[in-house]
């Protein structure tokens, strides 16, 4: 996952993550904005389903 | 002619007088970035008051209390006596030789670290040494750090004398080898096999949590925490809501230690003369380190709110976020640092219902949080970092980061805490200095152990109920 081809720090003078001029960062960062949906929507569900029980 | 050349001579004095202040406001610029991190770090020990004062019942909050001020207290002198010399002194192991990067070993420890002869005058006031005594404090904190991690796993029932001499063995012991051997540049886990653990994920957190899993094996679980059916009970503590700020705290606490880890450029023991490194000699920037950490409480908390909806794991989520990426804060990319906090959010109480369901009682779930979400951070970097140099130099002549590097550190960081905890708990238990006896615990810890009242007007604890009712 090194992003550069020597494996060696002496060639890195910019960006160093991990997936760097890969696919990888847009990939992660997709997946960590449906994870936000996702947990809002589930909570969301679950949270009404238990105040429907105190419904008068 | 001669009135140019004294111009020049001028000119030169000058710019040799501004490059000797620049190098002035350097040093006094690395003093003060190490100085800085040690109010930072003692934030982590007001939350960890607060938590376990908070997670402890009306009966016991002072005496938990007690203990906790006690633990930091001892392990400012015993680091200063003989950890920081164990830091230095093994990174290479027994019998404690030089290693290639020439800071270590015994003759270098005994040249630097003793608070006598020739040494001492790196361990004093000294005008000469701007950097001997930040370095040892921040060092001293993070020892700190873990005595107050297995403090709150044996709140309401150990002896405090026990719980000190416990807290030593960790604190200046324990956790230094580890850190000599997975933390230093000469150590043998990261010249042999690579191991990259920048924000201590496994030798500090790890390890502090299963030296505190050895101690809650000798040292029982509280009365009524276990029916006769082995079936758990949850003991409330007395105040959530200031268990929940202190692990904030915790969490304000974590950039003073995160800040902590890294060695400022331009000074004589840098790395570099230009940029900020990490303890190995690999690049970092302050900014890598804001948004990984930002992102890895968010995700742990996200993650432990899914499940759970409880403040307490969703503060302890924040911290699992941390925890499950410290390793690799240096070159997480801030949305998989997210993504890798998130799963450590979710996976948190289940693994803590795992453990209690085992019949240990660890009151705030420190052996879950510091402990396996420490080795599950560790191994978390052997996965996405593999081919990452483990430390500065040239290509082919320094190691790399491998997930078996990381899983052999993994375990020896587990090694590093269980055993000692296990042993050393065991003896005092021979000894009859680890637990206290039934009447006490069952009258509270605080009526035994201090002479004050927490909240004196206020009245009993709240009721003990089922664990998981659901089962």
């Amino acid at each position: 996952m090194f992003p550069y081809e020597e494996a060696s720090w002496s060639v890195v003078d910019g960006a160093m993550f991990m997936g760097w001029g890969s696919s990888l960062p847009g990939i992660t960062t997709l997946i960590a904005a449906i994870i936000c949906v996702l947990v809002l929507v589930i909570g969301q569900k679950s949270e009404a389903a238990k105040a429907r029980a105190f419904k008068k | 002619m001669e009135e140019q050349l004294a111009e020049l001579a001028a000119k030169i004095a000058d710019l040799e007088a501004a490059g000797g202040g620049a190098v002035v406001t350097n040093t006094m610029f690395a003093e003060t970035f190490y100085y800085l991190t040690i109010p930072l770090m003692i934030i982590i020990h007001a939350g960890f008051l607060a938590y376990e004062m908070g997670a402890s019942r009306l009966k016991n909050v002072l005496s938990s209390g007690v203990k906790n001020l006690l633990a930091f207290a001892f392990m400012i002198p015993t680091f200063y006596f003989f950890g920081w010399w164990v830091y230095w002194g093994f990174p290479t192991g027994l019998p404690g030789a030089p290693g290639p990067a020439g800071i270590s070993g015994v003759e270098y420890a005994n040249s630097i670290a003793w608070g006598w002869g020739e040494s001492a005058q790196y361990m004093g006031p000294n005008i000469a040494d701007q950097a001997s005594g930040v370095f040892f404090g921040a060092f001293a904190m993070f020892a700190a750090t873990t005595a107050s991690i297995m403090s709150g796993a044996v709140i309401e029932r150990i002896q405090t004398v026990g719980f000190i001499i416990l807290a030593v063995v960790l604190g200046s012991f324990a956790w230094v080898v580890a850190a000599a051997w997975g933390w230093h540049a000469d150590g043998w886990l990261v010249t042999q096999f690579g191991v990259h653990d920048f924000g201590a994920a496994g030798l500090v957190h790890a390890v502090a949590g299963f030296f505190a899993l050895g101690v809650l094996i000798n040292l029982g679980p509280r009365i009524g925490k276990f029916n006769p059916d082995g079936t758990a009970n949850h003991i409330p503590g007395h105040n959530m809501p200031l268990t929940v700020v202190g692990l904030m705290l915790i969490i304000v606490g974590f950039w003073g230690f995160l800040m902590a880890c890294v060695i400022v450029p331009g000074e004589a023991w840098s790395w570099f003369g230009d940029k900020p490194s990490t303890i190995y000699g690999t690049p970092i920037t302050l900014s890598a380190l804001s948004f990984n950490i930002l992102m890895a409480i968010a995700g742990g908390i996200i993650g432990a709110w899914l499940f759970t909806r409880d403040p307490f794991w969703m503060m302890s989520g924040a911290l699992a976020g941390i925890i499950s990426t410290a390793s690799g804060l240096d070159i997480y990319f801030p949305a998989l640092a997210f993504i890798i906090a998130f799963s450590a959010g979710v996976i948190l109480k289940p693994c803590a219902d795992w453990l209690e369901n085992r019949g240990i009682d660890d009151a705030v779930g420190a052996v879950t949080v510091h402990g396996t979400i420490g080795l599950y951070g560790v191994v978390m970097l052997g996965i996405w970092g593999s081919g990452y140099p483990a430390l500065q130099g040239a290509a082919g002549e320094v190691p790399t980061i491998s997930l078996m590097g990381q899983i052999i550190g993994a375990l020896v960081f587990f090694l590093c805490g269980f055993v000692p905890g296990y042993i050393v708990s065991l003896i005092l238990k021979v000894l009859g200095m680890l637990r206290v006896p039934e009447g006490a615990e069952l009258a509270g810890m605080d009526i035994v152990k201090v002479p004050a009242s927490g909240y004196p007007e206020w009245g009993g604890d709240a009721p003990v109920t089922p664990a998981h009712p659901a089962e």
